[in-house]
């Protein structure tokens, strides 16, 4: 296929942190220092309860936010600022309205200066590995959520990013659209292995997905677990290997849940 | 079909309109000097037509809206940018425009004679007065309305400083509500030149019933009324027309 040249590179945060200042002058300590190091390819499901930094961390790494302290590097290079070359994938797709889905999946290629052709080329295979050749002329309000987010998948793998960035893309979507969704990702995935960081609620999700589960724990967000997954895709939910690690991420992620409802370890438990 | 269904609605008015008229001018009775029946207004108006008056007319008050309107676009579009994405500039100049904004652009019109005369410049000052607003605050809102994901989505595919993401992103995503800004601009500057003739001018249609009056022809004043409205209804359809490509919904 074209452009061969797919690659992607390791992340690493050291020391990282992150405190916002609100307006009556308290701040919130939204990220406590962390360490983390991905390699180049692997595919890292973050999982978290609400508030826990997960998206702060993201958004870090997106250059969207400048931590308070530590540093963020893509390929041993600090993180400046938003760069084409670290795909982001948004929970409410951010899709460009006014374009169609094909000017929408060449909207980054043209940032790289391609020529029409090649651009309608290369967003019209990414089209259709996510089975939309066919919606290419459509605008975005004619399509369902999970076809925007396909488009929005399809729109970011496209520009070749050495890293993709998803904060809970499929977190307003229904459960089997979500299923649908995650098979399609493997599949786009698998064709190019690019580090992927994915921020998601669900921990079943996180297993079907990832090589590696990161659990963090309550406000201040830290790196409370950390399992690697050495399971053969496609993953089968009902498999007692499947099971288990979900129950392993489960279980590390009870104590944090109950932190933040402000229960008891036990009394969740109980539930 | 797609005419009828929209053009039915006129019709019915207009021929309301004309019957209430026509019962008025039999019930007062007045004189066709003052209100001339609705049948005679249309001789008028077709005379005016045929003669070519009312085309010269047109022209020049619709090229004196076109000039004004389009340099309020290139001042007011601009400017709104500035405000739209500094703060600093936006607490700067409100003030100053909510205190200008409620200011008719009638009230200009003895200072615009004053200043300019009573030639072009004076009322292309007046209409560029009254187009300046709507344009200036539709682009503000549009602008700050942008959904941010949407401009995180233009930084990470590639728009790298402000000029491009603007073209590519702000300027597009915003277009829909500058189009209504730039649509009110022009009923508000159309209205608004109607007067400025009125007061001070040699032609326009403006000026076409300022004459009719003074020569006791209310025929041609109503004439004249009849064009600026049938004018002011075709001018918003084209701008409804032009808004409705922009109208691609919610993403």
């Amino acid at each position: 296929m074209m452009r061969k040249d797919s690659h992607s590179k390791p992340i690493e945060v050291s020391n990282l942190s992150m405190t916002f200042r609100s307006d009556d002058g308290t701040s919130i300590n939204a990220l406590a220092p962390t360490n983390l190091e991905i390699e180049p390819g692997q595919f890292v499901a973050i999982v978290g309860p609400s508030g826990c930094g997960k998206s702060t961390l993201l958004n870090i790494l997106a250059g969207f936010l400048t931590p308070s302290e530590g540093q963020a590097s893509i390929g041993n290079e600090a993180v400046a600022g938003p760069s084409i070359d670290h795909g982001v994938v948004f929970q409410d797709y951010a899709l460009f309205p006014w374009l169609t889905v094909l000017e929408n999946v060449a909207f980054g290629l043209k940032s790289q200066g391609l020529g029409r052709s090649e651009r309608n080329e290369i967003a019209l295979h990414f089209l259709d590995v996510v089975s939309l050749r066919d919606f290419s002329d459509k605008r975005p309000r004619e399509l369902s959520g999970g076809m925007k987010q396909r488009v929005a998948i399809a729109r970011t793998f496209a520009t070749n990013p050495s890293v993709i960035l998803m904060d809970e893309p499929f977190g307003a979507l229904d459960a089997l659209t979500r299923r649908f969704l995650q098979q399609q990702l493997l599949k786009i995935w698998s064709e190019s292995r690019k580090t992927v960081l994915f921020i998601t609620h669900s921990v079943q999700e996180a297993v079907f997905l990832a090589d590696r589960i990161i659990v963090m724990t309550a406000r201040p967000g830290r790196i409370k677990s950390d399992f690697l997954i050495d399971m053969d895709h496609p993953r089968d939910f009902s498999s007692d290997a499947f099971r288990r690690i979900e129950k392993m991420v489960f279980d590390s992620l009870d104590e944090e849940l109950a932190k933040t409802f402000g229960l008891a370890d036990n009394q969740l438990q109980a539930d | 079909m797609h005419f009828l269904r929209h053009s039915l609605p006129y019709a019915l008015a207009l021929l309301a309109i004309g019957t209430v008229w026509q019962i008025a001018v039999w019930v007062s009775q007045a004189n066709v000097a003052i209100l001339p029946p609705p049948l005679l207004t249309l001789a008028t108006l077709w005379e005016l037509i045929a003669n070519g008056d009312l085309a010269k007319h047109t022209l020049a008050s619709l090229s004196r809206v076109v000039s004004a309107w389009g340099l309020s676009v290139l001042v007011a579009v601009p400017l709104a940018l500035v405000m739209a994405r500094s703060r600093t500039v936006e607490r700067l100049l409100d003030p100053v425009i909510e205190l200008f904004r409620p200011i008719s652009p009638l009230a200009w019109i003895p200072l615009a004679i004053l200043w300019f005369g009573i030639g072009e410049t004076g009322k292309i000052f007046i209409i560029f007065v009254a187009t300046f607003f709507p344009i200036l605050l539709n682009t503000v809102s549009g602008v700050k309305g942008v959904d941010p994901v949407l401009i995180r989505a233009g930084r990470v595919l590639g728009c790298n400083n402000e000029a491009t993401l603007f073209w590519r992103v702000i300027l597009p995503a915003a277009m829909p509500t500058i189009i209504v800004g730039l649509r009110i601009a022009f009923g508000t500057g159309w209205a608004a030149i109607i007067a400025a003739e009125l007061v001070a001018a040699q032609s326009g249609l403006g000026y076409l019933i300022a004459d009719g009056m003074e020569i006791l022809r209310s025929d041609l004043v109503l004439a004249g009324m009849i064009a600026i409205g049938v004018l002011g209804v075709l001018i918003d359809s084209i701008f409804r027309f032009i808004g409705n490509q922009y109208d691609w919904g919610p993403a």
